[in-house]
């Protein structure tokens, strides 16, 4: 493997962990996200399309406790996130987005598959699967599943760098 | 027969057509002024100012420079006097009439005709110059001179600017006349005729348009041309105060 | 302004009818007030800057300008692709509009985004006849916001335009007031030593350049909206809202580099089209650029924004505010930029070591190769090229004086950050280069292109359904924002397919810089310098799309008049 491999590799892999950690556990004010679910779990289906840049619909309501299994579909024609996570924690996560784009695993309408499939040999994949989170390429469509354990000041939100400032977001609502 | 004429009036008022026809197809063309040479005129005064001399001599000396023209010809009028105030006379006064045209990227060629009417004989000379800006931001204006009756002269003058700040500007300049043949009527011996040297402090009062400013002079004759001057009970070498104002318009 | 938007209702009786709206504007002889001094200008309806325009995408305009001057005048409208004889340039689109006639101008609004209009009739634009167009777009935008603001530079000068470049003509630094003092010497000499800093001298004058010439006409008042930093145009905002501001450069000759202390601003559009949204701490509007971005301020509080000269001679300031009468601190402006001697690279005979941007591609991740892994951290990620320490935006010459930094140490916007949102044209391979060399005479005020001035140059001509690519080489030491009318500037980033789609492109001292456009307007077009004194000085061509659909094939009339045009 040629040294920028590995940097990337490397960068993208502190990422996928802080991600995950960030996802599945307190951020620094003590708010929680949730926890994923297996779909057999899931209340309901919530449809989320992807678009340049922004989520339709922009606002979801949700019920404490509820399972949610979110299908996300990537309609625009560039690469985008779907996040669930608190304003700070989507915060954190943006910069290391950044590092991400500049160091080319996120091009425009493309994600550098090459550089995140890479196996550490450690147990750790390079991928950005964490489970709060989805990140897809044009046209790609997968899937979340949560459980939305505790009330919140929740978003779901994409990270790229710029989608969020420029609203690429959207309001998670407990009734 | 009639016809025939008038046919060959349309082919022929056709041929003389055809460049129109072609510029034509070019669609509307640009006869706005965006197209021609930009003309511009300027009127300048490098020194407006009142001298007093340590013979206590008053004069008031004026130079000018007016202009109109292109990037590429431009028509100066160049006036230079110097008035006794006591004796209501002018010492000098010249007056320049020359074309100027760009002969490198900081350098013009001027040509033109020099005509001096002070108190005293009058002269007419051609005038051949090249003035522009030497490496180092030195003005330098060089001119050569052959009168009506082929004596010839030259004159340098350069011209340098220190920036205490943006405002206030102390100007150096020297102006240094050499003649290459004698003309004793007005007093110009053979070699170095004289030099004129000034140290003058100016303000930016109103943009570049008004600069007051103070300084010192100072003029010196040198070999004949001093000799002629004492002969004919004049001084050699002067030491000016001067205040006055630099102008443009 | 009467805006007779017919359109809405009728429409809703006649889906058939294209929309379409009706603008009246009135060309007048007016008083310009900027705190600082009050002269006589040219606006629209009245007022400087004149109405703004919003039309909406799709929408035919008509659009009636009335000339109440006692000389021509003419409207271009900077940035729309409309047909060339509604293009407003007097002498190439149209004759142009005569004293107290009625010109009407009617074009279909092809696009959306922020824009603006001018005069392009002697120095009427910067005697103040400019005004803004939005054009909202046929779907959503891509990215959200509560509320929008036009945000309209310029740098008003207490001299008329003709009375600068008489000026700039007799005396090219007639009103340079940032040139090196004996106490500017003597400072270098405590820092650099003696010696250095009279080689550096010595340098310099033997070129007859001058370090400081980065504007030429100082001594103007930055302006927002028609309003000077004592009279502090203020937008109000409820907190948390998101706002976008449509900024646009209307200056003769400034360059602005604009920052809000204490927000963050999310750049979403450049030059009218979207773009993958970038955040920066600061950036540089060229003149005639525009930037949209978004900001969120959610306290509050009052925000300045603040948009210094890129030679910090001027500033223009405005206020983001919950109401009106609140105010932040302006910050003051930094010292003034020198250029470099490598922003005189491009100089002939001079060392090229100006950047060739077409090798840039490669250098953002080849160029990570072979670096020390551990050395990753703590680096500064921030800008796109790295040596050392230094980061540097390549589209300045490498050591330039004026490569700008943001004020807080943050993210300064860099034309490698524009990436079209949605690519415009299918990227194919350009079908031939022309080289344009930036060439020009400080000392003389000369301005031209491949030496040549405008009065003495003929046409470019390009065939209808090429893409060209144009080469900039600018072999002076000033910065050249050139547009191109009537079609696209593909802006070379070195993103390929994602390479920003621009109207006006700023090419940087002692640099190359490539745009690419797709030949898609027949007729005849402007091409110039936007620094309103360069272009009438020559930096200035006409090019002609020969070929194209018949139809669009222009008339072949003759210009009737001369107006005094620039």
């Amino acid at each position: 493997m040629n040294a920028s491999k590995f940097i990337v590799a490397a960068v993208a892999m502190s990422i996928s962990v802080t991600a995950l950690g960030a996802g599945a556990h307190e951020d620094g004010h003590g708010a929680k996200s949730g926890e994923p679910a297996k779909a057999s779990e899931a209340d309901r289906t919530i449809t989320v399309e992807m678009h340049d840049n922004y989520y339709e619909p922009e606002a979801i309501e949700v019920q404490q406790g509820e399972t949610v299994r979110f299908v996300v579909e990537n309609k625009g024609n560039l690469v985008h996130e779907f996040n669930i996570g608190t304003p700070a924690m989507h915060e954190a996560h943006q910069e290391e987005m950044m590092m991400m784009v500049e160091h080319g695993v996120i091009q425009g309408g493309k994600l550098h598959h090459d550089m995140m499939e890479m196996d550490m040999g450690n147990g750790h994949s390079m991928k950005h699967d964490d489970p709060n989170s989805v990140l897809l390429e044009p046209g790609q469509s997968k899937e979340i599943v949560w459980t939305f354990s505790e009330k919140g000041n929740l978003e779901f939100a994409c990270n790229v760098p710029g989608h969020y400032q420029a609203g690429m977001y959207g309001d998670v609502n407990f009734n | 027969m009639n016809r025939t004429k008038s046919l060959m009036a349309v082919s022929l008022l056709g041929s003389v057509l055809i460049p129109a026809v072609v510029s034509a197809q070019e669609m509307l063309s640009d006869i706005t002024d965006r197209k021609k040479p930009i003309t511009i005129w300027g009127a300048q005064f490098e020194e407006f100012e009142y001298r007093y001399s340590d013979a206590d001599e008053e004069l008031a000396v004026w130079d000018a420079d007016i202009f109109y023209g292109t990037d590429d010809l431009k028509v100066r009028w160049l006036s230079k006097g110097e008035y006794a105030i006591e004796e209501q006379t002018y010492e000098g006064l010249e007056n320049q009439l020359v074309g100027q045209v760009p002969i490198s990227k900081f350098f013009d060629a001027k040509a033109g005709v020099r005509f001096d009417t002070p108190e005293g004989p009058d002269r007419t000379y051609a005038v051949l110059g090249v003035a522009g800006l030497a490496p180092q931001w030195f003005e330098v204006d060089t001119n050569f001179y052959v009168s009506k009756d082929g004596d010839t002269s030259a004159e340098l003058d350069a011209e340098y600017e220190l920036l205490f700040t943006n405002y206030w500007i102390l100007s150096a300049n020297l102006d240094a006349t050499v003649a290459f043949s004698e003309d004793r009527e007005i007093g110009v011996g053979k070699g170095l005729v004289s030099t004129e040297t000034g140290l003058r402090l100016s303000y930016d009062l109103i943009d570049r348009s008004f600069s007051p400013y103070v300084g010192v002079v100072h003029e010196r004759k040198y070999g004949d041309t001093a000799d002629f001057a004492e002969a004919d009970g004049g001084s050699t070498e002067d030491w000016f105060a001067v205040i006055g104002a630099r102008l443009s318009f | 302004m009467k805006a007779r938007l017919l359109a809405g209702a009728l429409s809703m009786l006649l889906p058939m009818i294209a929309l379409a709206g009706e603008y009246d504007l009135t060309v007048d002889r007016i008083k310009i007030d900027t705190g600082d001094f009050v002269k006589e200008g040219i606006g629209y309806n009245g007022k400087s800057p004149g109405p703004e325009l919003r039309f909406k995408e799709g929408e035919e305009v008509t659009i009636n300008v009335t000339n109440n001057l006692d000389e021509m005048t003419s409207i271009h409208w900077h940035g729309l692709i409309l047909p060339f004889d509604q293009d407003g340039v007097p002498g190439i689109s149209f004759p142009g509009i005569k004293p107290g006639e009625t010109f009407t101008y009617n074009f279909p609004v092809v696009q959306a985004g922020t824009y603006w209009f001018h005069s392009h009739s002697g120095f009427q634009e910067p005697d103040g006849a400019f005004g803004a167009i939005v054009i909202e777009p046929e779907g959503r935008e891509p990215f959200r916001y509560d509320r929008d603001y036009v945000i309209q530079l310029t740098d008003k000068h207490p001299h008329s335009g003709d009375r600068i470049m008489r000026n700039l003509k007799t005396t090219p630094d007639y009103y340079n007031r940032q040139q090196q003092t004996v106490g500017e010497f003597f400072s270098e000499v405590s820092e650099h030593g003696f010696m250095d800093s009279v080689k550096d001298r010595l340098a310099w004058g033997d070129m007859r350049m001058m370090k400081a010439d980065i504007e030429d006409v100082q001594g103007f008042t930055g302006m927002i909206n028609g309003k000077g930093p004592k009279q502090n145009w203020t937008g109000v905002f409820k907190p948390g809202e998101r706002i976008r501001l449509r900024f646009i450069n209307s200056s003769a000759m400034t360059y602005f580099d604009v920052r809000i202390p204490g927000l963050d601003m999310t750049v979403v559009q450049a030059d009218g089209n979207n773009v993958q949204p970038v955040n920066v701490d600061e950036f540089r509007i060229g003149v005639a650029e525009t930037y949209d971005v978004i900001v969120r301020p959610r306290d509050a509080q009052a925000y300045t924004v603040f948009a210094e000269s890129m030679g910090r001679s001027g500033f223009a300031r405005a206020t983001l505010a919950p109401e009106e009468g609140m105010q932040a601190p302006v910050p003051p402006m930094r010292d003034p930029a020198r250029l470099t001697m490598a922003d005189m690279a491009g100089m002939p005979g001079m060392d090229h070591g100006g950047m060739d941007h077409s090798t840039m591609s490669d250098m953002d991740n080849s160029s990570m190769a072979g670096m020390d892994p551990s050395s990753m951290e703590g680096m500064d990620h921030s800008g796109m090229m790295e040596n050392g320490d230094e980061v540097s935006d390549p589209f300045y010459a490498k050591g330039s004086g004026i490569a700008p930094t943001a004020a807080n140490g943050g993210k300064f916007l860099s034309y490698t950050d524009l990436k079209a949102q949605k690519p415009l044209y299918e990227d194919r391979e350009p079908t031939r280069e022309i080289e344009l060399r930036l060439t020009g005479n400080m000392e003389r005020y000369t301005w031209s292109i491949n030496g040549v001035k405008y009065e003495d140059a003929d046409p470019i001509r390009l065939q209808y359904g090429e893409r060209v690519r144009f080469k900039f080489v600018n072999e002076t030491m000033m910065t050249h924002p050139m547009h191109l009318h009537g079609m696209w500037s593909i802006l070379d980033v070195g993103a390929g397919e994602w390479n920003p789609i621009k109207h006006t492109v700023s090419v940087q001292p002692g640099t190359t810089l490539y745009m690419e456009t797709e030949v898609d307007a027949p007729g005849q077009w402007a091409f110039h310098c936007h620094l309103s004194y360069h272009a009438a000085a020559g930096m200035f061509r006409k090019v002609i799309v020969e070929g194209g659909p018949e139809a669009s094939q222009p008339s072949t009339e003759a210009a009737t008049d001369a107006g005094g045009d620039a």
